[in-house]
């Protein structure tokens, strides 16, 4: 009905002059009568009897009040209006009609136009009301004739109505659960709005109209026609929604009373739920008078009532003293019994008060809700509030644990209450947000707290190392790990320490509620260990079984610890297993208590998971930048100042004592990096704090960096380990290799000797050197590494043999032994698995074959220099030449074998 | 903002040229747009302004309307879409300014419409929804002028459907 369509546009049109339109408009001589569009608003002051008199007038009154929006504006305004089903309704409608449209215009395409017509012209609603006939409907308006004043007190005008000259037939009125629920069976239908509010008015009139009319509210006719307080309640909420929809003059009035009247019964049932309320009558009286109210209009003033009366609102602060987790002389100690105390008796209190409620209340009614509401802002809050003014800036310690375990305490008393039926999902959901709301002020400050902490902990923890290390005399002294299978011992130690990271932090003691996540955080676990010990880059088949040890973990780590400990005593100067094993217990212990935080969606959630992040990458930081690197240059150091000249006190170990802490160095870092990655899994990972696959994540960056910066001190490391393990061998051979080895009787002492075939002292003392070091760090670093740098290795003794022989004067005598040192150092080779460097060796071995022919075969001798193909191209003619030159007897067979050689070349020319 | 200060000069169908204050004048919105859409200073407004739907009988009594609410609050569109809803009671002034001959009611209303007044044109209807109240409908014909269009079968099939609206 807009009809207020402004001609305005049009003084914009031109500026030059704005009434230029106006004034050529023309002037219609202005009849009294009312265009169709102020008639209609006429109509909206009218009464709907009034109404229907105006419908009678002529066609196009009548179509006008019988405008299906006028009355959909009644059922709107009383609530009884749908809009979604109406609008579902004509969706279908139309389908329908499209339907048979389409069905008709192909059966006979010649009476599409008819089809089409048909069902508009059809669409007129008709209600006939069935009800009793009342013939004297012009005697009935003839009568009302007289009564058309002018005042303007509607109510008035409706007191003035005579008394019907037919009072509705008593069955009508009578017709009680019609009327009842009458407005509950209202439908939304376009096109028949008229119907179903003429079926509400119908049976609600009589009542309203008696109603505003009684002078005293007891006196109205609902009351006698309905006794019980349910079904008064409910008309009553009937009729102030009817009231809703009388837009005519006077209703403001007439509203008043019906409210006037409904608080005067409100009144009279609140006082009766008031004394069931005293008396504690809940399954009677409550119950009864609660279902009243919240069927009259909603019952707030039973919640409300309800909710001043509740034990637990009243009583809840006195459950637990918040100054009772605390020490009274020391600060630092918070006892989390005396909160879970607090929490437990809270929970029984609130879960009897939700029973009580489920059995007085009908389930429409939201009273669960604000009680939790209250319970949370009125015992809940004040309670931390308190807690937490005590332990902040007094002692750090404390705060953290208390604001996490109080947290966790919350999070399980609210899993813990019961659940009102019909209120599952709002209830979860307000319980998250009374959590939220609660521990907001207290998160951030807590997270942050917790990451300082951390922090300031870890710093301590190392430089407390490392002060106590200087004060130490930093000599290192050597401590050969003999007979020490490290591989078991550091899968053992890793075994334990999966372990004790599974388990939970014991901060908090059990609570008596259960804990559901408790089983399936065990199965995750199992998965893990599953998923791990298949994993194939673990290439040491190792089959651990999960032994259910009884004993507690943490000490079973510790007594490892121990063991370990006491087994890298040679690099204790360096860095600290122990020191690492505690930083990673306490970022454990933080990582797990912000977690809490992480598993309720809201504010925190992504807070939370932040922190935990920073805290494993501090982690990383601390133990990787601070503490092993320095331990790792420091021992590179060491190595690089090694001189093999300079150590007097060999000892009895064939070993280098810088490279082998060097190597323990590289054991136990790779140990500590093993820990890190179980620990990022267990904690980060199967906690779902950290996605892992977001590669871009910086934790995943920290991590990687960490085990970079590993690596790479390692391979520094093992470079100079290559160079002093080299440096060792050229010492040995240089100092041990006794003259007489190769040339037996050179000396001239034991001639006639029986001729020695067991390797010399010097190549058992080398090969024992070089394989005790290779050996160490087998399966601690990357095979890659460990190729490369026993090829290196290899390669090296290679050489430095070479240079050694050089050196030597062999006789064919001596040959024998040489060649069994050759073959010594040729199955150590072996044993690395390394073909290139194997070709080596082999060609080494045939080489040491040069010095066996006897002088007297000179052709031999040359055929056996110049064959290339025997070396596997490894020497070449000339270094063959130079090695046969180191035989004792050389100048009696040089000429010879020139001779052949270079004869023999000629002949070949 | 248009200014609500000076006057004005409205001209009626009739030639006839009155001088009224600005904010008075405002509480026709037409003349209100008008003023925003051209800024209060403009020439445009040294001239009478034509309201050629308006007689000066009329105009004389809408401006006295208007004189007498110039400081009533401009009822704002939601508010509006409410009040409609429910009708409050005519005031005491609006019910003797409204007492009028049936012609210059209407004329008001058509005035009150062409010129967005609405609040009159709400006081308008109300008078005239009184005016209808308990009458029957043939004299709600005689009222408006209507010619009863119905045939006498239509008429007592309208008077059957809507028995139920009948206040007994």
């Amino acid at each position: 009905m807009s009809n207020y369509k402004r001609t305005a546009s049009a003084t914009r049109a031109s500026t030059t002059n704005v009434f230029s339109s106006l004034k050529e408009a023309k002037i219609i001589n202005s009849k009294p009568v009312l265009p169709a569009e102020i008639l209609s608003l006429v109509l909206d002051h009218l009464s709907v009897s009034d109404l229907i008199h105006c419908a009678l007038v002529s066609q196009r009154m009548r179509e006008m009040v019988y405008d299906d929006t006028r009355w959909v504006r009644k059922l709107q305004a009383m609530g009884c209006w749908n809009e979604a089903s109406a609008r579902a309704r004509a969706e279908e409608q139309r389908k329908k009609k499209m339907d048979i449209l389409h069905e008709v215009t192909e059966d006979r395409p010649g009476s599409t136009l008819m089809a089409q017509n048909a069902p508009k012209s059809g669409h007129t609603p008709s209600i006939i009301l069935s009800g009793p006939n009342s013939k004297s409907n012009s005697e009935h308006s003839t009568e009302e004739l007289g009564n058309t004043s002018n005042s303007i007190d509607g109510f008035d005008q409706i007191s003035l109505t005579p008394a019907t000259p037919n009072p509705p037939s008593p069955a009508k009125v009578l017709d009680g659960d019609s009327a009842l629920y009458v407005m509950e069976h209202a439908r939304s239908i376009r096109g028949y709005a008229r119907g179903e509010y003429a079926r509400i008015y119908a049976a609600l009139r009589p009542y309203y109209k008696d109603a505003v009319r009684s002078k005293h509210p007891s006196n109205a006719k609902i009351f006698r026609v309905y006794r019980d307080p349910i079904q008064q309640a409910q008309i009553l909420n009937q009729l102030i929604r009817f009231t809703r929809s009388d837009f005519t003059q006077g209703s403001i009035q007439r509203e008043k009373r019906m409210s006037f009247m409904i608080s005067a019964f409100e009144d009279a049932v609140a006082k009766e739920f008031e004394q069931g309320l005293q008396i504690g009558d809940v399954d009677g009286r409550m119950r009864k008078y609660a279902h009243v109210l919240v069927t009259l209009n909603g019952g707030q003033r039973a919640i409300d009532r309800f909710l001043a009366e509740s034990a637990v609102l009243k009583d809840g602060t006195q459950l637990g003293d918040p100054m009772d987790c605390f020490h009274p002389n020391n600060a630092d100690v918070f006892f989390p019994e005396e909160s879970h105390g607090f929490f437990g008796h809270l929970s029984a209190a609130c879960n009897s008060e939700l029973d009580v409620i489920g059995r007085v209340f009908p389930s429409s009614a939201n009273v669960a809700i604000p009680l939790l509401i209250r319970v949370g802002d009125e015992i809940i809050s004040p309670y931390l509030n308190q807690v937490i003014d005590h332990v902040r800036g007094r002692s750090t310690e404390a705060h953290i644990k208390a604001v996490a375990g109080i947290y966790e305490q919350a999070l399980q008393f609210f899993r813990s209450l019961n659940v009102v039926p019909g209120w599952e999902a709002a209830q979860a959901d307000t319980l998250d947000d009374i959590l939220i709301a609660t521990f907001s002020p207290h998160v951030k400050p807590y997270l942050q707290e917790e990451i300082e902490s951390f922090k300031r902990r870890s710093e301590a923890e190392v430089t407390g190392w490392e002060r106590q290390l200087s004060s130490q005399d930093a000599s290192l002294e050597s401590f050969y790990m003999a007979g020490i299978n490290r591989q078991a011992d550091k899968r053992d130690f890793l075994s334990s320490f999966r372990k004790v990271v599974m388990a939970p932090v014991n901060a908090l003691p059990a609570f008596p509620f259960a804990v559901k996540a408790k089983p399936s955080e065990t199965l995750e676990i199992k998965n893990q260990h599953d998923s791990r010990s298949a994993s194939p880059n673990r290439s040491t088949s190792q089959t651990r079984t999960p032994s259910p040890l009884p004993e507690p973990p943490t000490t079973e780590l510790a007594a490892k610890a121990a063991i370990m400990k006491s087994r890298l005593e040679g690099i204790k100067g360096l860095f600290s297993l122990e020191v690492a094993l505690n930083l990673v217990s306490m970022a454990k212990t933080s990582i797990e208590r912000m977690a809490v935080f992480a598993s309720v969606k809201g504010d925190f959630d992504k807070d939370a998971r932040d922190q935990c992040e920073a805290i494993f990458m501090m982690l990383l930081k601390t133990l990787g930048n601070r503490h092993i690197r320095l331990g790792f240059d420091q021992a590179v150091e060491h190595l690089s100042k090694y001189n093999p000249r300079a150590v007097t006190d060999r000892g009895d170990a064939p070993i280098v004592a810088p490279l082998v802490v060097f190597l323990e160095l590289v054991n136990v870092g790779d140990l500590i990096q093993q820990m890190l990655d179980v620990f990022y899994e267990q904690e980060l990972c199967a906690a779902k704090l950290i996605d892992k696959s977001d590669f871009l994540s910086p934790t995943v960056k920290a991590k990687r960096q960490f085990e970079q910066m590993l690596d790479e001190r390692v391979a520094a490391g093992l470079n100079k380990g290559i160079e002093v393990l080299m440096a060792e061998v050229e010492y040995i051979c240089a100092t041990t290799q006794n003259v007489e080895d190769y040339n037996p009787g050179a000396t001239g002492i034991a001639i006639g000797k029986l001729i020695d075939t067991t390797p010399t002292n010097t190549s058992i003392w080398v090969v024992e050197v070089v394989s005790a070091h290779t050996k160490m760090i087998q399966g601690t670093t990357d095979k890659n590494m460990l190729d490369v740098f026993n090829q290196e290795v290899g390669l090296r003794l290679f050489h430095a043999l070479c240079k050694h022989l050089k050196r030597q004067r062999i006789s064919v005598a001596g040959s024998i032994r040489l060649i069994s040192d050759i073959n010594l150092y040729f199955s150590f080779i072996e044993t690395l698995k390394n073909k290139d460097l194997l070709q080596y060796f082999k060609a080494l071995r045939e080489l040491s074959q040069i010095y066996l022919v006897s002088p007297n075969d000179a052709k031999e001798l040359a055929a056996l220099i110049a064959d290339n193909d025997r070396y596997l191209d490894i020497f070449r003619a000339e270094e063959v030449y130079e090695f046969a030159e180191r035989r004792a007897d050389w100048y009696q067979v040089k000429g010879r074998v020139e001779k052949a050689m270079y004869g023999y070349g000629c002949l070949v020319m | 903002m248009a200014e609500k200060t000076g006057t004005l000069k409205l001209q009626s169908s009739d030639k006839v040229e009155t001088v009224v204050d600005r904010e008075v004048a405002m509480r026709s919105v037409l003349i209100k747009n008008m003023f925003e859409d051209l800024g209060s200073d403009s020439d445009d407004f040294t001239n009478a302004i034509p309201l050629p739907n308006v007689n000066d009988s009329v105009l004389k009594k809408v401006i006295e309307w208007c004189t007498y609410h110039r400081n009533d609050p401009p009822s704002s569109a939601d508010e509006d879409a409410d009040s409609r809803k429910k009708s409050t009671d005519i005031s005491e002034w609006d019910q003797k300014f409204m007492q009028v001959d049936q012609e210059m009611l209407f004329e008001i209303i058509l005035a009150a419409n062409y010129l967005d007044i609405k609040p009159l044109l709400d006081v308008g209807c109300k008078t005239v929804a009184n005016m209808i109240k308990g009458k029957s409908p043939e004299e709600i014909r005689k009222t408006f002028n209507i010619q009863n269009d119905f045939t006498p079968e239509e008429e007592d099939q309208i008077r059957r459907e809507n028995e139920w609206a009948e206040d007994r």
